[in-house]
């Protein structure tokens, strides 16, 4: 914030140290849920806000966020790859051509990480929900949004709500944290909608789940003797509220007028996964310290590691300490993100395991999962 | 602006390239504000400075090697930590280097004879967490549980729970001071080997001095290390409940209970204070303002404003509500003996109990302050006393008729009383008053108010905790002690001959009114020509 103030009021310039200071972060919104309990202080969008003027001034993106952008723009993926992104799909998988939901499974998960995307289409075969894959699927933004390159991340968001739209279907679910966020706050943000505005729910694995194991399509029977511990990915906690807009002015002791429900992380996934999770027979759930909307972040998202790579080797080594901690066998959390992280930092040989939500809930549905 | 070019070279050499920094952008995050403690006083404003640059050491030795170039080179400084205190706890002059000590985080507990051993990188929130786990507490300062608990601890410490776990300079077990010539002091039974046990050791102790009533900014030496008593809790840890900011800890309803009396008038909650004391039951004893109620109720500060301009001067004076915390130590039984005490107490004085959630808000883990000022985002706690429970009581309605002078700018709070607490099992009575603006403001009215505050402190023969480096030395100073300035001043020059340790402290407040031309309107004492600075102080900073 006082550096925020500084550069409004020109009393600093650009420099290189000071756009470390602003992208070595990873906007996991731990600073916000806090400051906003004692001042209401929108740090989060601040902090946004200072990235896109990096943007503006054309100080920033950071180099690796750069290139990155520049393949989302040249291929619709982060990695420039020219593979098809449905290469995850195997035979075993029922994918419909056309259905009232769509699963988009995100860059990470097409590519890289397709096991994730593999258990998660299969957990909702298994669950009973027909879906489709959005027709010319192209990356979230996500990178493009963090940097503060807004006018790339409004083009994306543009055409991906149109496809979206044009589907007809009137979900989208998605297996990554990053993407969820993106789709139900970040896609309002910069267009100037709300969420109930996009004309479709966004849903991930975890909510699509919950929903079908409490309609009693999804059935979490099938042990899994393990003991767990659940690790609060930013983009289904604290960053997912929905988007409203607002606008106003600062009055009588600094109170705003119009009124503002304040997004302070309470929509987070937060029980919902641990009802899921508590229902398997066989598995413990062990909670570490900080938990929920206080978790540690593992710094794994919104292009962080792209050029500060030690701070999400950090960030995630020091999270996975906490929950070997607990005396947990695994560790279990809802984005490809997360889990990429987490086993990039484990050392070779450590038994401990790194599972993703849609792993674990298909190995209770009764199949052990496709470990790629 | 940064320090020396030769100083920094140095102190680069000591802490390593990548903990020291003279860049503007790393200086402007260190500069004080905005939000929370005088966020947008004259004092704010006319006082701090952007810090010429920032080291971090890990270590003792590092910091005793800092000061020593400091001292060689005539670079001001100032010990840092979680930085609550607004802006008392950044620089006051230009080109002075801020000592972060964030990086210092030793921690060893020994849980058998119950105390810790740390060093101000650490927080409470850590401490109170393994204190838990090994069925012990401390108590977290009214600074939040983010706060340093070292400078805390130096400065403030106090909490409801101070009611049975006792003084914060009591808990002070062992202290160890880098003074600012670099020598190495440890004091208590830190003095005597590595067992800090116990409070006393060896030869002559400082800690009074250095931690007095309620601290001197740092303007004596850097503690980088303490020795803390915790106390004994209860065997169940209780368990984080809730999103925030609606987050408490779940209480285990045979041991802990937080409980709500309505009592007839303040003469009984006053009596409830003492007779509970002195029957010594409970963990913790208060009436706490009633804008907290609001605070607790509120989702956002439209919110709370909402429900405080509901209220009126009657109903905050007949807001008369003493919480008590029940604590069962030792057993289920000891709990239940206690409630028993309590209720034939509070029956006596016509309480009458209301229902309360088994749960704590704010005082294990979290502490008040960290939302106490979300109603304006500006705060200041005027005073905070020890006294008689009646002399406390007393206090407050002088100081209530005093700020409702100056409200507005001050917030409107329809005369409450403040915050009443017990202390040392009854055997004293505290009181803390608060006052929130709004900092766009003209704040001249805070100002005035603050140092007035001090003014009917003497005339009506309170105590103040706000002496020194808190209020005009030249003020207070003459009136307290007697001659509590020239002692101050005396040990400044001992401890800290050239004044490199975060200056002009203990004469910032009088720098202060000497410089802000709406302060001349309140200076009715006699504040000298010349402060007295030395005198290579005053041809390097021209004051």
């Amino acid at each position: 914030m006082r550096i925020g103030l500084h550069l409004l009021e020109g009393e600093i310039e650009w420099s290189d140290h000071l756009l470390e200071l602003i992208y070595a972060d990873p906007l996991c919104g731990a600073c916000d849920v806090g400051c906003k309990r004692n001042l209401d202080l929108e740090i989060g969008l601040t902090l946004e806000a200072l990235r896109v003027k990096a943007v503006q001034d054309k100080a920033g993106p950071m180099p690796g966020q750069k290139k990155v952008i520049e393949n989302i723009k040249k291929t619709g993926n982060i990695y420039a790859s020219s593979k098809p992104r449905n290469g995850w799909v195997t035979k075993d998988i029922n994918v419909c051509e056309k259905a009232d939901t769509v699963y988009y499974p995100g860059c990470l998960s097409s590519f890289e990480k397709k096991e994730l995307a593999r258990t998660s289409a299969m957990l909702l075969n298994e669950a009973g929900v027909d879906f489709m894959l959005l027709p010319s699927e192209s990356c979230c933004g996500n990178v493009a949004f963090s940097a503060g390159d807004v006018e790339t991340a409004r083009s994306i968001a543009e055409k991906n709500i149109a496809n979206m739209r044009a589907t007809g279907a009137k979900t989208l679910v998605v297996s990554c944290a990053e993407c969820y966020r993106m789709w139900k706050v970040d896609y309002p943000k910069l267009l100037k909608i709300r969420t109930s505005d996009l004309g479709f729910e966004v849903k991930h694995i975890i909510e699509a789940a919950y929903d079908a194991w409490k309609a009693g399509s999804l059935e979490l029977d099938s042990p899994v003797n393990l003991q767990v511990t659940y690790h609060d990915s930013c983009g289904v906690s604290r960053l997912c509220d929905d988007w409203e807009p607002y606008k106003g002015e600062r009055g009588w002791m600094g109170t705003i007028e119009p009124g503002l429900k304040r997004r302070r992380g309470r929509q987070g996934l937060y029980l919902k996964t641990r009802e899921l999770l508590e229902a398997i027979p066989g598995l413990e759930l062990r909670e570490m310290q900080r938990t929920r909307e206080n978790a540690l972040c593992c710094a794994g998202g919104r292009g962080t590691a792209l050029d500060f790579p030690e701070l999400s080797s950090f960030s995630a080594a020091e999270r996975l300490r906490e929950a070997e901690s607990t005396g947990a066998e695994a560790l279990v959390t809802a984005c490809p993100w997360c889990v990429s992280n987490f086993s990039n930092v484990k050392q070779d040989g450590d038994p401990f395991e790194i599972n993703d939500i849609s792993q674990i809930l298909l190995r209770a549905a009764g199949q052990g999962g496709d470990k790629e | 602006m940064s320090i020396q070019k030769d100083a920094y070279e140095i102190i680069k050499k000591i802490v390593g390239e990548t903990h020291i920094t003279d860049d503007p952008a790393d200086c402007i995050g260190y500069r004080s504000g905005p939000g929370g403690y005088e966020n947008g006083t004259g004092y704010d404003r006319v006082m701090t400075r952007i810090p010429g640059a920032i080291a971090m050491p890990e270590s003792s030795e590092q910091v005793q090697q800092i000061v020593k170039v400091c001292a060689r080179y005539g670079v001001p400084y100032v010990p840092y930590s979680t930085g609550f205190y607004g802006p008392r706890s950044h620089p006051h002059v230009d080109n002075a280097l801020i000592i972060d000590l964030k990086r210092m985080r030793g921690f060893e507990i020994d849980a058998k004879h119950y105390y810790i051993v740390v060093e101000p990188g650490v927080i409470y929130s850590q401490i109170q967490q393994v204190c838990m786990e090994h069925g012990a507490y401390v108590v977290v300062g009214g600074g939040g549980a983010q706060t340093s608990a070292v400078a805390n601890l130096l400065n403030d410490g106090w909490s409801p729970l101070s009611y049975r776990i006792g003084l914060p300079q009591r808990r002070i077990l062992g202290l160890e001071m880098i003074m600012p010539d670099g020598e190495i002091v440890r004091m208590g039974s830190l003095a005597d080997g590595e067992d800090p046990f116990w409070g006393e050791g060896i030869g002559p102790d400082l800690r009074g001095i250095l931690r007095g009533y309620t601290g001197l900014l740092g303007c004596l030496g850097i503690c980088t290390r303490m020795a803390i008593k915790t106390l004994p809790f209860q065997p169940v840890t209780p368990k984080p409940q809730g999103i925030s900011p609606d987050t408490s800890l779940s209480l285990p309803e045979k041991r802990v209970k937080w409980l709500n009396f309505t009592m007839p008038d303040l003469d009984a909650v006053q009596r409830a204070h003492i007779e509970l004391g002195h029957a010594e039951v409970g963990g913790a004893i208060t009436k706490v303002p009633l804008f907290w109620r609001a605070i607790a109720k509120a989702e956002d500060k439209e919110d709370f404003w909402r429900l405080w301009l509901k209220e009126t001067e009657d109903s905050v004076r007949n807001f008369c509500i003493v919480r008590v915390m029940l604590i069962g130590y030792t057993s289920e039984e000891q709990f239940d003996y206690d409630y028993h005490v309590l209720s034939d107490i509070m029956k006596e004085l016509g309480g009458i109990e209301r229902r309360t959630k088994p749960s704590d808000e704010s005082w294990f883990k979290n502490a008040d302050s960290a939302g106490m000022w979300l109603m304006t985002g500006s705060y200041v706690s005027v005073d905070y006393i020890m006294e008689s429970y009646t002399q406390a009581f007393r206090q407050g309605v002088s100081s209530m008729e005093l700020k409702d002078r100056y409200t507005p700018p001050l917030m409107p709070d329809f005369k409450d009383l403040g915050w009443f607490q017990g202390c040392e099992m009854g055997h004293l009575g505290y009181f803390e008053f608060l006052m929130y603006w709004d900092q766009r403001e003209d704040t001249a009215g805070v100002d005035q108010f603050y140092v007035e505050t001090s003014k009917m402190c003497i005339e009506n023969g309170y105590y103040t905790s706000l002496l020194g480096a808190h209020q005009p030395l030249m003020l207070t100073g003459p009136k307290y002690g007697p001659g509590y300035h020239e002692w101050i001043l005396k040990l400044k020059k001992e401890f800290d001959p050239e004044w490199m340790c975060h200056p002009p402290m203990p004469l910032a407040h009088d720098e202060f009114v000497k410089r802000a031309p709406w302060m001349k309107e309140v200076c009715n004492w006699n504040p000298p020509e010349d402060l007295p600075y030395p005198d290579r102080w005053k041809r390097q900073t021209g004051v």
